[in-house]
């Protein structure tokens, strides 16, 4: 029962966000000087006062802002996103095309992030101020900090480039068509169809710009288990658990990573959130048809359908992620249920 | 439950760690073989296009798909070459020039179905009924009559020398007009609401071209094959892969690994890293995008700029082969309004140009004799790969000489820049200009009293001698007697008006050696209908 009011207090809370998300978004893209007929037309069809009417009238920008933003949250209502301005096609068709190439990378991304992180920040605590603590440590610090769109450059320069052991960019090889759409996801989609060598390409594609995209993540991830661990270590109930003669082993797997892995949810939660919301750069080097791209194509054109589209996704990404780490700390810690 | 996770974490580790190892490059070689029979060419080109739609596409790249795809009623075979007849078999412009007769030749869509003069008729008035970025190319075609299943009969508000080369253009591309209608396609008025074709051109084709579209993921891929029917003599090529990459060292590196065969988006320096590789073919070459300094006419905006003298200063004052320096090679500097390659061209302005002290000399004679300082206003677009914020660093650095201090101000294309400079209101600026359709009559439009001189505040009444060479060159279908009116609108703007044509773009195309026949092409980027593997 009590999960039940907490996922039913969670949908609301989501719907009034997203609108308050819609809403603002519109106000600020009316805000930004320029307007999407100088953005899509040509030079020659704006000379042209029939196709500039066409054009309005066609995208409803002929109407004053508040009869745009009802029209639009009316749709959103009925969960129709509206139409792009800049492609001429449903918002939530183009969401559909790009999202699952977005959350492919992205979830290998985050698991990569995820399960190097966490054993990097273990080795990193257990072996603290050793050699190997301090290895981790400036991989960890680079990973934060090294520019992602360099990084994506560098790789592909030495590891596809100059060594060829990963093949190129795109998501896959051109000898193989597209697998038949069933999820977006090329690998998944590729094992549906039955064919293992397309999958198995598909996922080899995914290895370049899921390492640059796990970059960051894994060196948050890094420092803060090492750091959550390194705390947990220190606290009474472990230093109890020693003197019983509990080897270091048992002490980490049984007592302390379950404490210290709560924090390294949220970042990951948050880092999985962040990929979802795409990257312009990485996807742009390496030929990615994500949401990342197609934010950037939306924004540069003031495609404002496609904006709030974009917007309302990453939006609910943050939400739909918070809530299943909010659930996942429960799993951890029992202590956060009882809570 | 936490071994469980522990468990999971050091399988996750394990499994990952043996993909990274797992030889990549062994599957990489697998996967350049190809898996189907035939030619199969791939090609890497750049972005900024939303459909594949002949109606709509009005960008440079869907010109690359359209031509394979589709046919026009004429065609350019070669770059510098004219306008051909391809589906048109025959043709007669009546004696006073306003109606254009085509007789069309045999041929047949991807469909089956034959091509008609009622095709023509649809696809013509769709364009401009559809009232998108290309339909200004029907505006001189006031009706169009269809006699017979064989003739068309285009009936012109005025005298267009240039009707045989919009008749290439992309937009003009004939379609299937059964396979469209079927598909929501309409030619009526009311087409610009009621046609809801798009959806459906954007996943195939409905033409009559060497090539059927089989595949179109927006961003990603473009895929055509050989089309069964087509009635012409196909190459060898079975299958075109086009592969959205916008970034050029992505680009060089996909040519370079073998992935791609043609790169058609390097820059002055992937371009160099190419050059000379074993196996790959380079061209760079002058395409017909020129970047200009804009001075406008009207004082309330251009300040000191808006005087002729200042604007015959900084012309003088322009370091042409500093530009074409940063351009790169294959670069140049038109002799005046109309760019290398076009017909009635001039050719090259001299780099010997430049005059520094002549500058200062008529800056003096202008009142300036220190200098002044002022905005120049730049957006965020590129030119060819070229940024304009670079060409502004360099005017700004070249007018520095004669003591005009230059502050860069940028400005976004689609947050105020291209409001501004539609409305005439940008005083200062460095821009560029692409040709639409491949004809010299595009550059007119810089002419004064036409829509881009009108943006530097340049009224016909200003220059009422050259504005009326305007209609002259629009009108004169004769080759002679066009390219005397070209040449006099070239030497009444060599010296004079608020526009200084700074370069002409290079373009640089890579290509693997085991292909023939591929050449830069203005109208279509690579004509990928003259491209054969070599055996």
């Amino acid at each position: 029962m009590d999960m039940l009011k907490f996922i039913a207090k969670r949908l609301l809370y989501l719907v009034v966000m997203l609108l308050g998300v819609a809403t603002l978004v519109f106000i600020l893209t009316k805000m930004i000087p320029g307007n999407p007929v100088t953005a899509h037309l040509s030079q020659r069809a704006l000379n042209d006062p029939e196709v500039v009417a066409a054009f309005t009238a066609k995208h409803g920008l002929d109407q004053p802002y508040i009869v745009q933003y009802f029209y639009h949250i009316r749709n959103l209502l009925q969960l129709d996103l509206g139409t792009s301005i800049r492609t001429n096609v449903p918002v939530l068709d183009e969401l559909m095309r790009a999202f699952p190439a977005t959350i492919e990378l992205a979830l290998f991304a985050i698991v990569m992030a995820a399960v190097f992180g966490i054993f990097f920040g273990i080795i990193s605590a257990i072996k603290r101020n050793s050699i190997v603590d301090q290895i981790v440590r400036a991989i960890s610090v680079t990973g934060v900090s090294i520019p992602s769109f360099w990084f994506a450059l560098l790789v592909m320069f030495l590891l596809y480039y100059k060594l060829g052991w990963f093949p190129g960019p795109g998501r896959l090889s051109i000898a193989f068509s597209a697998p038949a759409h069933v999820t977006g996801m090329y690998v998944i989609d590729s094992l549906l169809e039955g064919s293992l060598a397309k999958a198995w390409d598909a996922f080899m594609h995914l290895v370049l710009p899921g390492s640059v995209l796990a970059a960051f993540t894994m060196g948050l991830i890094t420092r803060t288990t090492r750091s959550n661990l390194l705390d947990v270590m220190s606290m009474d109930y472990i230093r109890t658990a020693r003197a019983k003669g509990l080897s270091q082993s048992k002490l980490i797997t049984r007592h302390a990573l379950g404490n210290a892995l709560i924090p390294v949810l949220t970042v990951i939660g948050l880092g999985l959130g962040n990929l979802l919301g795409g990257m312009v750069l990485v996807e742009t080097i390496f030929n990615w048809p994500g949401v990342g791209q197609f934010a950037y194509q939306s924004v540069m054109s003031n495609d404002y359908p496609a904006i709030i589209g974009v917007s309302l996704l990453v939006a609910l990404n943050y939400m739909v992620i918070n809530t299943i780490v909010d659930i996942l700390y429960g799993v951890i810690d029992p202590r956060v249920r009882c809570s | 439950m936490k071994k469980r996770i522990l468990a999971l974490l050091l399988a996750g580790v394990m499994a990952l760690g043996l993909c990274a190892c797992g030889g990549g490059a062994d599957e990489g070689g697998e996967a350049s073989a190809p898996a189907e029979g035939g030619n199969v060419v791939a090609i890497a080109m750049g972005s900024g296009f939303d459909t594949m739609d002949p109606g709509y596409c009005y960008e440079k790249y869907p010109a690359l798909v359209i031509n394979a795809c589709y046919e026009t009623l004429f065609k350019f075979y070669s770059n510098d070459g004219a306008a051909e007849p391809c589906l048109a078999d025959t043709y007669e412009f009546s004696a006073d020039n306003m109606t254009l007769t085509i007789t069309l030749r045999d041929s047949t869509f991807a469909s089956g179905n034959p091509v008609t003069s009622e095709d023509v008729k649809f696809s013509l008035e769709r364009v401009k009924n559809l009232k998108g970025n290309p339909s200004f190319i029907t505006d001189t075609i006031a009706s169009i009559d269809t006699p017979d299943e064989k003739t068309v009969v285009l009936n012109l508000t005025q005298p267009d020398s240039a009707i045989l080369s919009k008749l290439t253009y992309s937009a003009m591309a004939i379609l299937d007009s059964k396979v469209v209608i079927e598909n929501g396609g309409t030619c009526a008025e009311d087409a610009s609401t009621a046609d809801t074709a798009q959806s459906y051109l954007d996943t195939t084709s409905a033409g009559s071209g060497m090539y059927v579209m089989t595949s179109y993921k927006p961003d990603e891929e473009i895929v055509m094959e050989k089309n069964p029917n087509y009635s012409g003599e196909a190459t060898n090529v079975d299958k075109y892969v086009i592969k959205i990459q916008p970034d050029a060292n992505t680009q060089m590196m996909t040519l370079s690994g073998g992935d791609i065969d043609i790169a058609m988006n390097l820059t002055k320096d992937t371009f160099a890293e190419v050059e000379g590789k074993d196996g790959i073919v380079t061209e760079a070459v002058a395409s017909k995008t020129v970047s200009f300094i804009m001075m406008n006419m009207d004082e309330q905006y251009g300040g000191p700029v808006s005087d002729p003298l200042v604007q015959q200063a900084i012309r003088k004052a322009v370091d042409y082969a500093g530009i074409q320096a940063i351009c790169g090679e294959g670069t140049t500097t038109p002799y005046s309004l109309i760019q290398t390659g076009f017909m009635g061209a001039k050719g090259e302005r001299s780099t010997d140009y430049t005059n520094v002290e002549e500058a200062k000399a008529l800056l003096a004679e202008a009142g300036y004799a220190d200098g002044f300082e002022i905005d120049l206003t730049v957006c965020d677009l590129a030119m060819e790969g070229i940024l304009l914020s670079d060409l502004a660093q360099k005017v700004k650095d070249d007018l520095a000489q004669i003591g005009i201090t230059v502050n860069i101000v940028p400005q976004p294309w689609a947050a105020g820049y291209g409001d501004a400079y539609r409305d005439g209101t940008l005083g200062f600026t460095v821009m560029y200009w692409g040709i639409d359709y491949n004809d010299p009559n595009v550059q007119l439009e810089f002419m004064p009293g036409a829509s881009v001189g009108l943006r530097a505040g340049w009224t016909a009444e200003m220059d009422p001698d050259l504005a009326a060479l305007y209609n002259q060159a629009m009108e004169a279908t004769d080759n002679d007697a066009r390219t005397a009116v070209l040449e006099q609108i070239q030497d009444g703007m060599y010296e004079n008006g608020p526009f200084v044509m700074i370069a002409q773009a290079p373009v640089y195309l890579g290509y693997n050696e085991r292909l023939t026949g591929v050449e830069i092409s203005d109208p279509y980027v690579v004509d990928v209908t003259l491209i054969n593997v070599a055996q």
